[in-house]
């Protein structure tokens, strides 16, 4: 079978292409790697702007997906100061890597922008908004400042992490999942968990991302444990993708409760349910776990649950405007109007909206929004 | 202000007088900041990738405005009649011709903000803000059951204000035709800033058709504000068919033959020896030959005998689904530029429509002048919008110049143009003038660009509304 660049050698002989074009030669030879990935993010046309949520909501060029690459190569060619100003667009990232989906190269921006996060901070240029949430994560190692005392389940064979936003914001959905857990056949047991530092490692502060790792890793693997679940899909997420990348092990297997839930759901008989409900799959279960289905194959095992799905699902879905700890700090308004447009697709579908983490419950529930965690609703069908 | 070389350079300033202004009327959603003005400086115009890479931005503007709805801008553009000031209308921003560079300095009025829809099913209509993205408004319409047939290239990026200002046309354009069939009525801001209303009557005879002046104008005479445009039933059946013939006269006569019978395929994609080697040199049947690719969809019974008529005209082998699923996976792949501009690699497209008569001989011409411009490492083409009257041929050309990047790129945009006209084809096809065409457009037209710089004289007498683009 000819190869990818035959048609090339064809049309400008082995010699002339030599000659005129040493770098394209070496280039399609593979001896060339060819410019770095923001380079090349800087000089697309925003072939994932109509994924990217700030993108279609703000709706500004300069926190577009290339926008901010481009930014973000001014700024590291020295062409553009770093200063605050210039940073903002950077920060004007979900995190929810629905660009990645898209792209033609699977780059996720932010990915490809952290690095300039990271200098900035090295350098001390920091939004104060980020400021108090470093040193909290410092102090407390937990995003809303000093934790109240949480009564801890001592012993169990499943260790349940409950992350910093369901402990701040819902903490009586910890009992409906342990319930939930039970009935599966689990005894769960909580400790005294940290946050996964994930924030952190967003707002490009890596050095407090490593700490709160390890110290996370320390906490997890010396409870002796073989199966860890979380409630928050970007919790699951850090563990399972983002500490091996900074070497950090942890050795029990991470589920998050849907993946938990999916593998054991036929234990339970008999799941039945009168009512009509949309969902919304978070962006970190859909695209960072790679579980698109998730969400709607398990409530597809609910009899008498009519699903409406919304036109944003799976890999399509559209983050709701909390994710990535930077909106939600720096332009709360942006986050909610977000949240909003969400929403708006959501309610077409269905008064009742389910999703399976905790950020997306609070962006909803901040904007109106009628919406149970799958938990909640599993711990209805069982009730009945 | 910048550590960049302005290309055009001017001396355009806002007076804080009229930053106020526009303050109070769009709020926070005004910006004089150095990173915006950066962003708003460019479109998509592949030369200024390479300006971009040596530190060069085409030129910048003095404030970007983010308006919510017709009436801001409205009172925007009232601003900028009442003080002279240049004003751009800006949607993705994926344009490849300079057409939203603010050459003179002054305001770039961002639409993306507006991005409501509203369907009408009965009417087969959606009536959709200016600012909606592409993919955003077809997944809408899928999601009820419809589509708008309208798939450029730059669906992911662009708007529908950019589609109806660069009289842009899809993939699909074969049956659904270009968006000037789409639009059926338009909500423009008139340079003065007062707005007009084009009611989307299914047809009247009332006049000249109004509409048409601003489709295609490219924000040199209003602004679009909205549209309403036909939609179809999402197709209940699609066909994928693909073809190797032995020479490109085989396969355009074939769909010359196939479109004059009546037959109307949504997407119809016919390359040369090269693009076929290039795009699908997995398929052996294909490799060294002259490949066509060609979705039918619609109605079943429509499309089942659209394909009887596909098979009777066709001269080619059948080379069954997979070049056509080849296509569709990858055709948004948009990324040669930013692998190869880095690398000195001056790259670009250049598409032009003829009528049937002449289109082998186009083909030649404008591929032999690009050819011979020193420097070129390649051009080819493929022909993918098909009219029972005539064809549209797409070029690809790259090249490493030794000198001036720029130098080179021009040579040979004035090559192709100059062979396209001699041979008497359109010089743009579908992306329009901008600023890297004008200077060809008054040879197009002849005395009937007249005509146009008289409109634009009578609508925007100050010169504000994009001034510089299409040379009018
Ligand atoms: S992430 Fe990929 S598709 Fe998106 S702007 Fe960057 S290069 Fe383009
Ligand atoms: S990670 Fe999400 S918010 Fe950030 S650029 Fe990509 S799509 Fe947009």
């Amino acid at each position: 079978m000819p190869g990818k660049w035959d048609w090339l050698r064809d049309e400008i002989k082995g010699i002339e292409l030599l000659r005129s074009a040493p770098l394209i030669f070496r280039f399609i030879s593979g001896k060339l790697k060819g410019p770095d990935d923001l380079i090349k993010c800087a000089l697309c046309p925003n072939m994932c702007r109509h994924a990217c949520p700030i993108s279609i909501v703000d709706g500004k060029e300069t926190t577009s997906p290339t926008g901010k690459a481009r930014t973000a190569f001014f700024i590291r060619e020295g062409k553009l100061e770093l200063n605050l100003e210039n940073l903002e667009p950077l920060y004007m990232c979900l995190s929810c890597n629905a660009c990645s989906e898209w792209c033609p190269f699977e780059f996720s921006v932010a990915d490809l922008i952290r690095p300039v996060k990271e200098t900035a901070l090295q350098k001390g240029v920091v939004f104060k908004e980020f400021r108090e949430l470093f040193e909290n994560l410092e102090r407390y190692g937990y995003i809303y400042g000093e934790p109240q005392l949480q009564e801890e389940i001592k012993s169990g064979n499943v260790l349940y992490l409950r992350g910093c936003t369901l402990r701040e914001n819902y903490p009586e959905l910890e009992k409906k999942v342990l319930k939930v857990l039970n009935a599966l056949g689990e005894n769960a047991f909580t400790i005294n968990e940290k946050c996964c530092g994930i924030p952190a490692y967003n707002l490009g502060n890596i050095e407090l991302f490593k700490k709160l790792a390890r110290e996370q890793a320390e906490i997890i693997n010396s409870s002796g444990v073989e199966v860890v679940v979380t409630s928050c899909p970007s919790c699951a997420y850090a563990y399972k993708v983002i500490y091996p990348e900074y070497g950090v092990k942890i050795k029990p297997k991470v589920l998050h409760i849907t993946e938990f839930v999916k593998e054991k759901l036929n234990k339970l008989k008999n799941l039945k349910l009168k009512d009509t409900i949309t969902f919304h799959d978070p962006c970190k279960l859909a695209i960072g776990l790679n579980e698109p289905e998730i969400l709607e194959e398990i409530l597809s095992k609910i009899e008498g649950l009519e699903i409406k799905a919304p036109r944003r699902k799976g890999k399509e879905t559209f983050c709701c405007g909390y994710g990535g700890s930077a909106i939600s700090r720096l332009k709360p308004k942006l986050a909610d109007e977000i949240a909003r447009e969400r929403l708006k697709e959501l309610q077409e579908e269905a008064e009742l909206i389910v999703t399976a983490c905790p950020t997306c419950k609070l962006a909803f529930n901040s904007n109106g929004g009628k919406v149970i965690d799958i938990v909640e609703l599993l711990y209805e069908v069982l009730e009945e | 202000m910048t550590d960049f070389e302005i290309v055009m350079k001017h001396n355009h300033k806002l007076s804080s007088k009229v930053l106020a202004h526009l303050s109070q009327v769009v709020g926070e959603r005004l910006s004089t900041k150095k990173v915006d003005l950066l962003t708003y400086s460019r479109d998509y115009w592949p030369i200024t990738l390479h300006w971009m890479l040596k530190g060069k931005l085409p030129s910048l503007p003095d404030a970007v405005v983010w308006p919510e709805n017709k009436e801001e801008v409205e009172k925007v553009v009232k601003i900028a009649h009442e003080s002279s000031i240049p004003i751009y209308a800006y949607g993705g921003g994926s344009g490849v011709l300079g057409g939203t560079i603010p050459e003179k300095g002054g305001i770039i009025v961002d639409l993306k903000r507006m991005r409501s829809i509203k369907l009408h099913e009965e009417d087969l209509l959606v009536e959709v803000e200016a600012g909606t993205n592409g993919y955003y408004l077809e997944k809408y319409l899928n999601k009820k059951g419809y589509t708008l047939g309208h798939f450029p290239q730059s669906l992911y990026p662009s708007t529908v204000g950019g589609w109806i200002a660069t009289k842009a046309t899809g993939q699909f354009s074969t049956k659904y035709g270009g968006i000037e069939d789409m639009v059926l009525g338009l909500d423009v801001v008139l340079p003065w800033g007062e707005s007009i209303e084009l009611k989307p009557h299914p047809r009247s005879a009332t006049g000249p058709d109004l509409k048409r002046i601003f489709i295609g104008s490219e924000g040199t005479l209003g602004i679009v504000t909205k549209a309403w445009l036909k939609i179809w039933p999402y197709p209940e059946k699609r066909v994928n068919l693909s073809f190797a013939s032995e020479n490109l006269n085989d396969a355009l006569d074939s769909v010359r033959r196939i479109l004059r019978r009546g037959a109307k395929p949504a997407v119809v994609r016919i390359y040369d020896t090269i693009e076929t080697k290039r795009h699908f040199y997995k398929f052996e049947k294909a490799y060294g030959k002259v490949a066509t690719v060609m979705i039918l969809e619609g109605d079943t019974r429509t499309v089942e005998a659209e394909e009887k008529i596909v098979e009777e005209e066709f001269k080619g082998t059948p080379i069954g689904e997979g070049p056509v699923d080849h296509w569709l996976k990858t055709r948004f792949n948009v990324k040669e530029a930013s692998e190869f501009a880095p690398l000195g690699v001056v790259f670009d497209t250049i598409e032009v429509s003829i009528n049937w008569s002449k289109a082998t001989q186009l083909y030649n011409e404008v591929s032999k002048a690009i050819r011979s411009v020193k420097g070129t490492l390649f051009a080819s083409a493929h022909a993918s919008h098909f009219y029972p009257q005539g064809v549209c041929f797409y070029f690809t050309f790259a090249g490493v110049p030794k000198g001036d990047p720029t130098k080179y790129y021009n040579k040979v945009w004035d090559a192709a143009m100059r062979a396209t006209l001699s041979v008497g084809g359109a010089i743009s096809h579908h992306h329009g003038i901008g600023r890297q065409r004008r200077e060809w457009l008054q040879e197009e037209l002849g005395n009937a660009f007249e005509v146009l710089r008289r409109i634009k004289d009578a609508l925007d007498e100050k010169r504000i509304m994009n001034p510089g683009n299409m040379g009018v």
